[in-house]
């Protein structure tokens, strides 16, 4: 394969390659599912910060 | 003690919104103009022949259209008075003059104008709304005197012909602390360790004076001023002496229930309470009265709406002084139920006294007509006062 | 009682992708996946979704950014930031869709631009102690116009990222501050929006920073005394000072407007006392001007609306109004742009005739205050029910042009100005100021848009709308207006869930008007659990 059209394809690699990654992620909502799966410990840690409540 | 001649009078007179002395005044030809709030300056609805009625609905029962019209999610004082006005009950106004102070009172009023609840057969009949003070301040007296001079003496001159002139209003002022030097003088009794009036019977005659033509009042404020001067006071001390802070007080069956409870009311910081509501209102000659009668409301008012931070915690100080000043053991802070600015006050305001000036404090809301939790009332308050006993067995109640 | 008002139905091409949106649900936290808008429209969509990572990745990138949400509770509502976004643009194609990323995305921008602010002057987290000292605190529910002339003061509203926009990522935001109100004294009937600020300044959850406050009686009573809790925290545990300023409430009577306009110069004067800056005229002008070019792009969004084929409509038009005309008020060039482009976006779909539903069947004037936990719903209504909400309480907002040019007159004039935005700012204008704001001027608006329907949002602790149920059942009755009631508890999802808010108006939409859903899959929603 000569060297120019070796190195378009490495650069077009890297945008499939992203958008193979991302678009997973995206369309069957696993940011999502993931963050969810943080809120419990951040609630319990919230929860354990000493506050100096009063009026 | 010795009852005092006229509360079974005035008691009788306080059963009803259109109370003889109204009906009296009315036959007369006077003018009556309802108000529904202390921060609208009562002297300017006193002018001529015109005399201020402060709306209340004594015995209220069922609530069921007001809250139809206005939901059961507003306060009751609220839809008491709207249901009294759509039952024909506040007839007798000519004019009614209402602040868009709180919005639940300001609905309320609102829907009697849109429901045609009064004014029926005068052509001369009124609904003011008008602007009061956010803030305890000089822009806020020169707003409340262009309000007063708009919504207040314009209409009472265009509706009524009634004199609004800078003479008329003073002499209205004189009438005005006349009945305040005789209310503050009998109240002033209440600072006693044995005093020689009830907070009941001192809310009577108080009260009397917001809801009838207070001039038709002084000669039974004078008699009773001699009575109280020359009673034999109870032998017994309270157990404890209560100083109640709040809103719409026209219910003397509260006052009532906390005296039974053991309790002494030593003093009245509410609406329609003598504390600041009957301070009397100096004037000099040398500014307009318009302008110093204004002012003295702006200044004095303790309405929890006054939003500045001077007002916020003056409110405290201010309740703070008083009962200092008439020997209250603790504090009781009621609000009507769902009522908004006093939710607050009632919260800051009882945190404050405890905290910063050591006061035992009560703090509850109530329905307007307290009969109809008079039995959870009552516990709340024995327990109170049970609680100041302790306190004062161990050595101060502060 | 009149005849009930009609409206032609007006039918749309197929949608593109899917049909029915109920498969996006489950019991879940979030959705069970994104939707699929045909290629162009869910490229388009990915596009924006990797937009919006990069905001986020930028603010977390900043070490103090992490210190801050690992400090503030509210924090871990942002969360959700990706998942609120799905919840506005449910069913949306084209043009709508666009729009609709338009506007959030750059609201979504702003609001971390405002956490980030926060941040970096926070005593605790970035303690930038030049930049806080050149901070004015400002409330949630105010207008900024009193910062026009301030350039180079920063405007921080604080309250925005804890109570107002958390609560659309995830509906229990706020529970947790509620419950501390109330275990404080503050009884549960009030408004729960002043509650919950209340019971984040009494666990101290505010962020701190500022070299002044500045707090006004809007919206409410709730909202004015609320105020008194924060403020006194702020004073007594952080030297910063307070001053509040007076919206009068009867803001259409003429005799308030001095009133007004006087404390609006001595707010200015205070911000200038403990900022050491000085007000600056060509500043404030060209803020004016950029107020009022938003004035004349929001009434020309409207009159599209007013057509057959609205394009703006929504939560997403309430909620970018609400940040343009209150938190923003001139002050930033960059919402110019977007209006063009949103305006561009409305006036294309326009002409297209795109349509955010197959059907429409009813036109809706939404009216009242909407609970932020399912303020989407007016989204879910035009695909559930093909019910096309024109137009929001909220978005009724002021339409007077005001002074632009830098004249002495004018100089004056701006006082007024102010004045009468801050007495205008969002749903106060309405639920403050006498019926004729809030039930008059409602039938007119039906009458301007066509509508055959109101939604009303019925806030249980809005005691200043509650007070016209009546008049308003009555008087639309008079006027053959559907009404149809949708009560809740503003952000507080244990008094009516999201579920309890939509089946008010399923049970309407079956009982009277006797109409089958457009989608039943969507009429019932499996999401009391989640954000």
């Amino acid at each position: 394969m000569p060297k120019p059209l070796k190195i378009v394809l490495k650069i077009l690699a890297v945008p499939v390659i992203f958008f193979a990654v991302t678009f997973p992620i995206y369309f069957f909502n696993l940011d999502m599912k993931m963050t969810s799966k943080l809120e419990p410990f951040l609630l319990k840690h919230y929860d354990n910060l000493p506050r100096d409540a009063h009026l | 003690m010795r009852d005092l001649k006229h509360l079974g009078y005035l008691e009788d007179l306080l059963q009803e919104a259109n109370n003889e002395l109204i009906q009296k005044a009315k036959r007369d030809g006077r003018v009556c103009i309802a108000s529904v709030c202390e921060n609208i300056p009562e002297p300017l609805l006193n002018l001529g022949n015109a005399f201020s009625v402060r709306l209340t609905a004594p015995n209220t029962g069922s609530m069921d259209i007001a809250t139809y019209y206005m939901t059961g999610l507003l306060c009751e004082t609220s839809r008491a008075l709207l249901e009294r006005a759509i039952e024909g009950g506040f007839n007798f106004a000519d004019g009614v003059v209402s602040p868009d102070g709180c919005t639940m009172i300001n609905r309320c009023v609102e829907n009697m104008e849109l429901l045609q609840t009064m004014g029926k057969g005068n052509e001369h009949f009124f609904i003011e709304f008008m602007e009061i003070p956010l803030k305890g301040d000089d822009n806020g007296v020169g707003l409340l005197v262009k309000q007063c001079a708009n919504h207040i003496l314009k209409p009472l001159k265009e509706n009524y012909g009634i004199d609004t002139s800078d003479a008329a209003i003073r002499q209205a002022v004189g009438v005005h602390n006349h009945v305040c030097e005789l209310i503050r003088e009998i109240g002033d009794f209440r600072k006693e360790e044995y005093p020689r009036i009830t907070g009941y019977e001192f809310h009577i005659l108080t009260l009397a004076t917001y809801v009838c033509p207070k001039d038709l009042l002084i000669p039974i404020l004078e008699e009773t001023l001699e009575e109280v001067r020359n009673r034999e006071p109870e032998p017994a001390k309270a157990r404890a002496r209560v100083m109640v802070v709040g809103s719409e007080g026209d219910d003397s069956g509260f006052i009532k229930l906390i005296e039974e409870c053991g309790a002494f009311v030593c003093a009245d910081r509410f609406c329609f309470g003598s504390l600041p509501g009957r301070n009397p209102i100096s004037l000099n000659d040398d500014e307009d009265a318009l302008t110093q009668v204004c002012a003295h409301y702006t200044y004095s008012c303790q309405c929890p709406r006054m939003m500045n931070m001077a007002k916020v915690y003056g409110r405290k100080q201010y309740v703070a002084e008083l009962a200092k000043e008439y020997n209250a053991d603790g504090i009781l802070y009621d609000q009507i139920k769902f009522c908004d600015p006093w939710a607050y006050e009632r919260m800051l305001g009882s945190y404050m006294l405890r905290e910063d000036y050591g006061y035992p404090v009560l703090s509850v809301d109530r329905p307007y007509n307290i009969k109809s939790s008079a039995g959870q009332m009552r516990t709340r308050v024995q327990a109170f006062v049970e609680s100041i006993e302790l306190k004062k067995l161990q050595g101060g109640a502060k | 009682m009149a005849e009930y008002k009609t409206v032609e139905k007006v039918c749309g091409p197929q949608r593109k992708g899917e049909t029915q949106l109920g498969v996006l649900y489950d019991n879940g936290k979030v959705r069970r996946r994104r939707e699929w808008r045909g290629v162009k429209d869910t490229f388009y969509d990915y596009t924006r979704w990797l937009y919006l990572v990069s905001v986020l990745a930028r603010f977390v990138a900043k070490p103090r950014n992490i210190k801050g949400f690992f400090r503030y509770r509210w924090m871990a509502n942002y969360l959700g930031v990706m998942h609120g976004m799905d919840k506005f643009t449910i069913g949306l194609r084209d043009e709508p869709l666009r729009i609709a990323h338009t506007a959030m995305n750059f609201v979504i921008n702003d609001v971390t631009q405002a956490i980030d602010h926060c941040f970096r002057g926070d005593r605790r987290v970035g303690n930038d102690k030049k930049y806080s000292d050149n901070c004015v605190l400002t409330d949630e529910n105010a207008m900024t116009a009193f910062m026009m002339g301030f350039p180079n003061v920063n405007a921080i509203l604080r309250e925005v990222p804890t109570m107002f926009s958390a609560n659309i990522f995830n509906q229990y935001s706020t529970t947790h501050y509620l419950d501390v109100a109330q275990e404080w004294g503050l009884p549960g009937d009030v408004c729960p929006m002043p509650e919950a600020e209340s019971g984040i300044s009494i666990e101290d959850d505010f962020c701190v920073l500022g070299c002044c406050a500045v707090q006004v009686n809007t919206t409410c009573d709730g909202s004015l005394m609320g105020n008194g809790i924060i403020a006194k925290r702020l004073e007594q545990d952080y030297n910063i000072p307070t001053f509040q300023l007076v919206a009068p409430m009867r803001h259409r009577m003429d005799d308030v407007q001095d009133y007004a306009a006087e404390d609006i110069r001595r707010a200015i004067a205070f911000v200038e006392e403990h900022t050491g800056q000085k007000w600056d005229w060509d500043a404030y002008f060209a803020c004016a001007k950029r107020v009022n070019d938003a004035t004349r792009k929001r009434i020309a969004q409207m009159e599209i609306n007013s057509t057959d084929y609205p394009q703006f409509v929504g939560s997403v038009f309430s909620l970018y109004n609400d940040t343009n005309y209150m938190g923003n008020c001139g002050r930033s060039p960059d919402f110019v742009k977007i209006d063009e482009k949103l305006l561009k976006l409305a006036e294309r779909g326009y002409q297209k005739k795109r349509m955010l539903a197959t059907e429409y069947r009813h036109r809706c004037i939404i009216w009242g205050v909407q609970p932020q936990y399912i303020i989407d719903m007016l989204y879910w209504m035009i695909q559930c029910w093909g019910v096309v909400p024109l137009t929001d309480m909220l978005s009724m907002v002021n339409t007077k042009m005001i002074a632009e040019e830098d004249t002495p007159e004018n100089r004056e004039q701006a006082y007024y100005d102010m004045a009468w935005l801050n007495m205008n700012m969002i749903m106060r204008n309405r639920t403050h100021g006498g019926y004729r704001v809030l039930v008059d001027e409602l039938w007119e608006f039906c009458e301007q848009m066509n509508a055959d329907m109101v939604m009303m949002w019925e806030h249980m602790s809005c005691k200043a709308f509650d007070g016209m149920h009546g008049i308003f059942e009555e008087q639309a009755r008079e006027r053959g207006i559907h009404i149809v009631w949708v009560t809740h508890d503003l952000c507080d999802p244990r008094v009516y869930s999201r579920q309890d808010i939509r089946d008010q108006f399923n049970v309407y939409m079956r009982t009277v008007m006797r109409e089958e859903p457009l989608d039943p899959t969507i009429e019932v929603l499996p999401d009391n659990d989640a954000w």
